[in-house]
């Protein structure tokens, strides 16, 4: 197979807004980042490629076949959405299961592999809650669950490591490799250029629904050095995590909020390694929810755009 | 290879069956039914005091029973729930914006519809039939009537409500994937345009659930004014079978409506 997804002049308006305008391209087998800023058409592309919108122009494949109105391709795929939408009253373990019951698999072997898949993100301690009574990080780890317990050739991830502490978002991004590696394809969106650029070399941009760039972008790889990179850590300490920070001179500014301490930093490579050893070791308390709102992107995108 | 619209049906049901059960509105239809209940208990002490005279007569507790199936049941109950319940099944999925999980596994998008118009059924038929178990057991024995001998016409309401929640729930699963503002149209419908033609004679009434539902009370109703006189000669009822027909096309064609609307459309889910 040469493509895994491949467009053909694809687009989608809704009403009289363009989400994708006139896209053609093709993913190879492996691991694929799709990067853009909000509003950049990402989601619009993600729901194309899943079979959730139907194109108004062009056409779409996956895997080899159209995926509008063709429910068996679904076998074959696992999609992680964005949004954090659950069965809260559910534990994550019967979540699980049932989703893998709708691919036709016997009950007893569902509950097999949704407890498989469970364990794999590190949940299994957790399996028995109610969904209801997760952190995000656990609730984003329990919707990658349901994406591959049924081991789908293509995984479909949309902002997987949104809301995960380092430690998890560590984790999965190895996770995510190891997928690719045993051969599984994966497209992988995010905001966050050193996220994608930690799980593949391989990326696509898109802003204003177009596809800006393919391939192995490394122009992306000397900008971020150029455009500060602004974290958002919620934690237990933040007033000693505050400390820490500015003892290292890539951070930029710091200030600090309610649970919470904002950095900006020149080098987001070596803070998010510092941030992972730092909530490995627990030395400044725990650190719950690591997020990066996007501006970061947009400023790239601005640049990239102008040039 | 897709599973087959009924199996993958039957899965939806068990993923939907506890999330409605649960569900913030099934404390409304819970509250709702135990209305009635109230009342029949509040009718009991009365009767048990004072006895319960309409007109100067001691009515029957059978008879009694069977106009609070039909008044409150029937009429009321049974259509709001269908509105309540039918218009929601998929927009509920769409609000919590958990569809995305059903809608990107193998499965027909038509066997959510039916799964979760299935689970409606079990739900409202769970909730319901108890309440009006209870009507039975406390109207009943009031004014000498035998419970053994009333027992066949409980089985008879139990299979009319029923056969009113699959209809009304199917015909409001179609306003709620065709339309627009479904809860209002569906409303409108069960509450302003049924009892308005069901009042006039004409063909207009064969568009409605309720004109093949009173075909199947098994209740006679007592005519105690002369409105109720005047009412019951332009009253036209289909016969049972006509009705059971009839009620059988009414749920597939809007089963069969709903879930197309639901193949063709595409859910823009707000971020």
């Amino acid at each position: 197979m040469t493509s895994i997804v491949a467009a053909d002049h694809l687009s989608k308006w809704y009403g009289q807004v363009i989400g994708l305008n006139d896209v053609s391209v093709t993913v190879p087998p492996g691991i694929t980042g799709l990067l853009g800023p909000n509003g950049a058409g990402k989601s619009t592309f993600m729901k194309l490629i899943t079979g959730q919108l139907k194109p108004s122009k062009g056409a779409i494949t996956v895997l080899g076949e159209p995926i509008w109105g063709n429910p068996a391709l679904y076998h074959r795929i696992g999609f992680c959405p964005e949004q954090d939408s659950f069965y809260e009253r559910m534990t994550g373990l019967e979540w699980v299961a049932a989703l893998v019951r709708l691919n036709g698999v016997a009950d007893q072997a569902a509950a097999a592999m949704a407890a498989r898949a469970i364990e794999t993100v590190e949940l299994a301690d957790a399996a028995n809650k109610k969904i209801g009574a997760y952190s995000k990080g656990m609730r984003q780890r329990i919707k990658l669950a349901q994406a591959f317990a049924h081991d789908p050739e293509l995984l479909i991830l949309d902002e997987p490591l949104a809301g995960m502490d380092p430690i998890a978002r560590r984790r999965t991004i190895r996770l995510i490799k190891d997928w690719g590696r045993a051969g599984k394809s994966i497209v992988v969106s995010s905001h966050i250029l050193h996220e994608i650029e930690s799980m593949t070399a391989n990326i696509l941009l898109i802003n204003q629904g177009r596809i800006l760039a393919e391939g192995n972008v490394h122009q992306i790889r000397e900008l971020i050095d150029e455009h500060p990179h602004t974290v958002h850590i919620k934690a237990d300490r933040t007033r000693a995590l505050a400390r820490e920070f500015l003892a290292h001179d890539d951070v930029l500014s710091l200030r600090l909020e309610e649970g919470a301490v904002v950095v900006q930093t020149g080098r987001p490579d070596a803070f998010y390694a510092r941030l992972t050893d730092l909530a490995a070791s627990g030395e400044h308390g725990a650190i719950h929810e690591v997020t990066s709102p996007d501006d970061n992107l947009q400023a790239v995108f601005q640049y990239l755009v102008k040039s | 290879m897709t599973p087959s619209v009924l199996a993958s049906a039957m899965r939806v049901f068990d993923l939907s069956l506890g999330q409605m059960l649960w569900s913030r509105r099934s404390v409304f239809l819970g509250l709702l039914l135990g209305g009635p209940v109230v009342l029949a208990l509040a009718l009991r002490i009365l009767s048990s005091m004072y006895g319960l005279p309409i007109n100067g007569a001691q009515p029957e507790g059978a008879t009694i029973f069977g106009m609070m199936v039909w008044l409150l049941y029937i009429r009321f109950i049974v259509p709001i729930l269908g509105v309540f319940y039918g218009t929601a099944l998929i927009a509920d999925e769409v609000e919590d914006k958990t569809i995305t999980y059903l809608f990107t596994r193998p499965i027909p998008r038509s066997a959510v519809l039916l799964g979760k118009y299935l689970a409606y059924l079990a739900c409202t038929v769970l909730l319901v039939l108890p309440s009006v178990m209870l009507v039975f057991f406390l109207i009943v024995p009031t004014g000498g009537s035998s419970v053994a001998a009333a027992f066949p016409s409980l089985l008879a309401d139990f299979a009319m409500l029923m056969i009113g929640l699959a209809s009304y729930g199917a015909v409001f699963a179609l306003v709620g994937t065709r339309l627009k503002r479904p809860l209002v149209v569906g409303l409108v419908y069960a509450f302003g345009w049924e009892p308005a033609v069901l009042l006039f004679p004409g063909y207009l009434k064969r568009l409605t659930v309720m004109y093949y539902l009173q075909a199947l009370v098994t209740h006679d109703m007592p005519q105690d004014s002369a409105v109720s006189m005047v009412l019951q000669l332009f009253r036209e009822v289909p016969a049972i079978p006509t009705s059971l027909v009839s009620l059988a096309v009414i749920i597939a064609v809007t089963l069969w409506g709903a879930g197309r609307a639901v193949e063709q459309r595409e859910y823009v889910l707000e971020q």
